[in-house]
């Protein structure tokens, strides 16, 4: 794979054109739908809600969990534990990234459908753009994979943003929660 | 199949979220799983009634057809969060009196009163704040003005020690006085305001009502009835 840019075929990145315009608009139609969701009331108080909470909490860090699997599972595939990584990581990669994928859809679904995009303070705030960023970016990365002849950077930049993306949405949200109210389940 | 593999993932997550969200929204429309029963209120159908909007003309409608006893006097407490997330509201009815509490639990709140009667709510606040709505089938749906914002809610029935909590005291000549909503999970919302100036509300003690407000104590009591002037 990391050798992709010096083959013979011209790595362009004009391919990542229709990934990135998709991920846009992924990107903005959840920032829109939790914007005109929201009520135009007060901004979101976590106390006000109730038991949804603590699931969320935990789907986010079973994501988060394996949000750190598929780091060191990706730095495996490019060779940086040694040359001939094993064959069980690619699968490995592979399904850790559906199911930490998937366990982040129920938590998004919440948060827009009950919460919304909310600006009251700075953690609301970035958690809102961070995850409105995440599922586009994820969306890039999965569109960008099939493609080839895409430069040798595209794979490590758009996992490097989705995987930054998801360990802040699990800063400002379960890492607030258990540092701000408790561990819970 | 390799190739695919990474369309077919978006698409597994896309059709996740789509049912997620219908079940969201036959839960939000229908009655939903039972409550705890209600102080007085009917116990929550579990039949959900899945084509009744939360807009008060239709729920009117709705709640002439459930079994409640408009000719005696309503005593219940309904408490949760409102439309959207942004705020949680309690109403406490006593005999009739109703009493409903809004906050976000930082420093936006409006208490109000009027009454509960025929399934109809009808309160009013300070500053021209208004409640209008419903109840019956063990939820009240309405509709809260104020500060001109506009909230609308769906909340079902609460049993103690869920509920409506108020404290009015005087703390080192500051009139004090903080408003207390505790949910079913035992989480709580609250806001105190000391001379006018809203803050978060320090968590009180669901069974005793006690809580420390700027290092007095104070004890929260159930509300009942019409607010003590203040």
């Amino acid at each position: 794979m990391s050798d992709q840019s010096t083959r013979r075929v011209k790595a362009s990145a004009a391919g990542l054109y229709v990934p990135l315009l998709l991920g846009a608009i992924v990107t903005v139609t959840l920032g829109v739908y939790g914007s005109v969701h929201t009520p135009t009331g007060i901004a979101v108080n976590v106390a006000g809600f109730s038991g949804p909470q603590t699931v969320k909490v935990w789907l986010a860090s079973g994501a988060a969990l394996l949000a750190l699997v598929q780091l060191v599972s990706a730095f495996a595939m490019w060779g940086r534990f040694g040359a001939n990584p094993p064959s069980w990581i690619g699968p490995l990669h592979r399904w850790s990234g559906r199911f930490a994928f998937l366990l982040t859809v129920p938590v998004a679904v919440h948060c827009l459908y009950a919460l919304g995009f909310a600006t009251y303070d700075t953690r609301t705030l970035a958690h809102s753009l961070l995850g409105c960023f995440f599922f586009g970016a994820f969306t890039v990365k999965m569109l960008s994979l099939p493609k080839r002849g895409l430069p040798g950077w595209t794979l490590p930049l758009l996992g490097g943003a989705v995987f930054t993306a998801l360990i802040g949405l699990w800063l400002t949200s379960s890492f607030w929660y258990f540092t701000t109210i408790g561990v819970r389940f | 199949m390799k190739r695919n593999g990474p369309i077919i993932t978006l698409l597994a997550g896309l059709a996740l979220a789509a049912v997620l969200i219908t079940v969201n929204l036959s839960l939000t429309k229908g009655g939903g799983e039972p409550d705890p029963a209600g102080l007085g209120a009917a116990v929550a159908s579990a039949a959900p009634a899945a084509s009744t909007p939360p807009s008060p003309t239709v729920a009117a409608s709705a709640s002439a057809a459930a079994p409640d006893a408009p000719a005696e006097k309503v005593n219940a407490t309904w408490a949760g969060t409102v439309d959207g997330g942004g705020a949680t509201i309690a109403i406490a009815v006593t005999d009739g009196v109703a009493v409903a509490y809004l906050c976000d639990g930082k420093k936006a709140e409006v208490w109000l009163q009027g009454t509960a009667a025929d399934g109809k709510l009808a309160l009013t606040g300070k500053k021209g704040a208004t409640l209008t709505g419903t109840f019956g089938g063990g939820k009240a749906t309405g509709t809260v003005t104020a500060n001109g914002r506009k909230w609308t809610f769906t909340v079902k029935a609460v049993a103690k020690p869920s509920g409506l909590y108020r404290a009015t005291a005087t703390v080192r000549n500051a009139k004090v006085v903080g408003g207390w909503i505790v949910l079913p999970d035992g989480s709580q919302v609250g806001v105190v305001t000391v001379d006018d100036v809203p803050q978060p509300a320090p968590a009180i003690d669901p069974a005793t009502g006690a809580v420390t407000v700027d290092g007095a104590a104070l004890t929260a009591a159930p509300v009942t009835g019409v607010l003590a002037e203040n």
